[in-house]
């Protein structure tokens, strides 16, 4: 009964200031709001990649035709065809308008067309014992690219590496083309079927996951659990001012004095806080899930287990509670406690890899980024969302925020008897 | 009489201080005193307190309330005793109705019982039209009046009233000690007051005792302290003992 009034006191004085209603729930919403848009791009350009391409066609026949099909088919590249000089499309990529530059020479098609006949002309000839010599032009054709200074060796590679395979398929099909025509001149009456060159071997690409999902990290999905985890850490403000100004108004010296209740109110003050924590939480969660598509970014996928997900909130909000107990316990002004818990939870966050994920952040940064909490979390969250995890497998990050909560609770014991007994 | 509470020879070191807060004290307070425990700033009187309400544990000493110690029988001592702060221990965006069933729930009151003590007292102290008002809206008698109700929700055998008086008008002052001495009449609860406000001590105590520098200087029955020192009133007695010297640390 004790700790159930408890936590009706803490839930009055909560609902009747306004001013900690709004950073508690007002602020993280516009955060994921503003932060998930501002984003956006940054991720597409991530995950999706829609590469800015110019292609200077002079061929304007079947290879360069084909060519740009491919590569609009890839949906890897924002085309745009122009006509200009070799210096003109260098200043153009120099300039950063494009990330690539391809240029198609004059008569490309033309000469792989004579050069696809040529062989094949020289290859029939040698099965009827015909020695007679072929000319073959041996000058290669070159499609020139031309990339930004600034772009990754390892993407200019995949690149090139599809360029090669895009006009390898061509000249196949070139080359193909030819004997086909060598074959029906020599059998005319023949009615061959068509020779299929579609991919003999097929390569499948999948995310491996748990539980079959197969979802690609996007902005919503790191910006929401990630915000989420920072506004319950922002809880610890509240959380130790409630704490301290207990403490400087008398009211603690009070509880104290009563037989066993100070505990109890310590505890309602915690369990408030961590359902506020779950409150914001779903509310996020609901954000993600129906306002942000409505704002044209993704839908927030939650994953396949909500109880998982709920026991991880829970595991953060106790962190986060745990967390605003030792402030409040240690500093001596309210002044102190917000300055203090701001800056620590803003330096775990972006420890955390909340404001710019781990996965980009430089590798140095990504092995200090386990030691913050909200890395945790966020890493829990991850796991349900991106890959499916279940109970088992998001266990040691849980068991990672329930102990740090256990550390500051033990914490915040010490200090407060070490302070009792000085 | 029979003894309420009983200090033998406790000591209070702070651990960086240069000095012990409270050196050797000992003294009785018995059942249905109104004691007054007097001092200038800094002479130990919040560390005494503190400890008589098992706050932190003496250095040296002991301290019985009704026979039991801290050390032993914490939660039974703390039952014997109410706590009224010096500051306005509430919450002000609460309302002074929701204060007292927060705080009575904390004593491990509750029901019908609560409701109607609650309501009883607020009635006594002329506030039952505005216990319904945020404590934030209330005058500074209003929360005095408030903040002394919560410290007797429980029926204490022992208050403690730590400057119940400080910052108030004459008629929420009038009504407190007035509310203070009946219950220490109709019910004989034992009242330990300390103050600044001399001639409201000489008033309202049955025993004064003086401590300065952590020691007792002097004690006994409010009249016969000062004719014993020859003086008119318990302010001179007080200047008489302690001096004129500032207390400045």
């Amino acid at each position: 009964m004790k700790l159930l009034y408890s936590i009706y006191k803490e839930y009055k004085v909560l609902t009747r200031d306004r001013a900690g209603l709004a950073i508690t729930f007002i602020m993280p919403t516009v955060l994921i709001l503003i932060i998930t848009l501002i984003q956006d791009t940054t991720f597409r350009s991530v995950n999706e990649a829609s590469v800015p391409l110019l292609i200077v066609d002079r061929d304007n026949d079947s290879l360069s035709i084909a060519l740009e099909k491919s590569l609009i088919n890839s949906k890897f590249f924002v085309i745009t065809k122009k006509q200009m000089t070799d210096e003109e499309t260098k200043t153009e990529i120099a300039k950063g308008t494009y990330f690539i530059g391809v240029i198609i020479p004059e008569n490309t098609s033309k000469k792989l067309r004579e050069k696809s006949g040529a062989r094949v002309t020289k290859l029939l000839n040698s099965f009827s014992g015909d020695s007679t010599e072929t000319a073959v032009d041996t000058n290669k054709s070159n499609v020139q690219l031309f990339f930004d200074p600034i772009t990754k060796k390892s993407f200019k590679t995949t690149v090139s590496n599809s360029f090669e395979r895009i006009i390898s398929q061509i000249e196949m099909q070139s080359m193909m083309s030819a004997l086909n025509e060598k074959m029906q001149e020599s059998f005319p009456l023949a009615k061959p079927s068509p020779l299929e060159i579609t991919p003999i071997v097929n390569l499948k690409e999948d995310y491996a996951s748990y539980n079959n999902s197969s979802i690609i990290p996007n902005s919503v999905q790191h910006n929401v659990p990630a915000w989420t985890l920072f506004a319950m850490f922002f809880i610890c403000i509240p959380l130790a001012g409630n704490i301290i100004k207990e403490r400087d108004d008398g009211s603690a010296f009070r509880l104290l004095t009563m037989p066993g209740s100070y505990m109890i109110v310590i505890l309602g003050k915690m369990l408030t806080y961590v359902i506020v924590s779950l409150i914001q939480f779903a509310l996020m969660l609901c954000v993600g899930v129906f306002v942000l598509p409505m704002m044209g970014m993704p839908e927030l996928n939650i994953g396949n287990s909500l109880p998982v997900l709920f026991l991880v909130a829970f595991a953060s909000g106790l962190a986060a509670t745990g967390f605003g107990l030792l402030v409040g316990t240690i500093a001596t002004s309210h002044d102190q406690a917000s300055l203090f818990g701001a800056v620590f939870v803003i330096i775990l966050a972006a420890i955390g890899g909340i404001w710019v994920p781990t996965f980009v952040m430089p590798e140095v940064m990504k092995k200090i980024s386990v030691i913050s909490p909200l890395n945790w979390g966020l890493e829990a969250f991850y796991g349900i969302f991106l890959r499916g995890s279940g109970f088992k497998e998001i266990f040691p990050e849980v068991a990672k925020l329930l102990a740090f909560f256990g550390a500051s609770l033990g914490g915040a014991y010490l200090y407060q008897k070490y302070k009792r007994l000085k | 009489m029979s003894i309420l509470v009983d200090i033998q020879h406790v000591s209070k070191k702070y651990k960086d201080a240069p000095r012990a807060a409270v050196n050797d004290l000992s003294l009785t307070i018995n059942k249905g005193d109104i004691f007054g425990l007097l001092g200038p700033n800094g002479a130990g009187k919040t560390t005494f307190i503190s400890m008589l309400c098992g706050l932190f544990p003496t250095t040296s000493g002991e301290i019985y309330i009704n026979g039991l110690t801290h050390k032993t029988n914490s939660k039974a001592c703390k039952q014997v005793i109410g706590v009224v702060p010096q500051e306005i221990a509430l919450y002000p965006k609460l309302t002074a109705w929701e204060n007292l069933m927060f705080l009575g729930h904390m004593y491990g009151l509750g029901g019908s019982d609560l409701k109607e003590k609650v309501k009883e007292n607020l009635t006594i102290l002329g506030l039952e039209a505005n216990m319904h008002q945020k404590i934030i809206s209330y005058s500074g008698g209003m929360k005095r009046r408030v903040n002394l109700i919560a410290g007797l929700l429980h029926n204490p055998q022992l208050l403690i009233l730590d400057e119940p008086t400080v910052g108030v008008d004459v008629q929420s002052k009038q009504a407190i000690i007035e509310h203070l001495k009946k219950l220490n009449k109709e019910k004989g609860m034992t009242i330990l007051y300390t103050s600044h406000h001399l001639e409201e001590a000489e008033d309202f105590c049955s025993h004064i005792a003086i401590i300065d520098d952590g020691k007792l200087i002097t004690r006994g029955a409010t009249k016969e302290l000062i004719s014993s020192n020859n003086c008119n009133s318990i302010e001179e007695v007080y200047l008489k003992i302690t001096g004129v010297k500032f207390r400045d640390k």
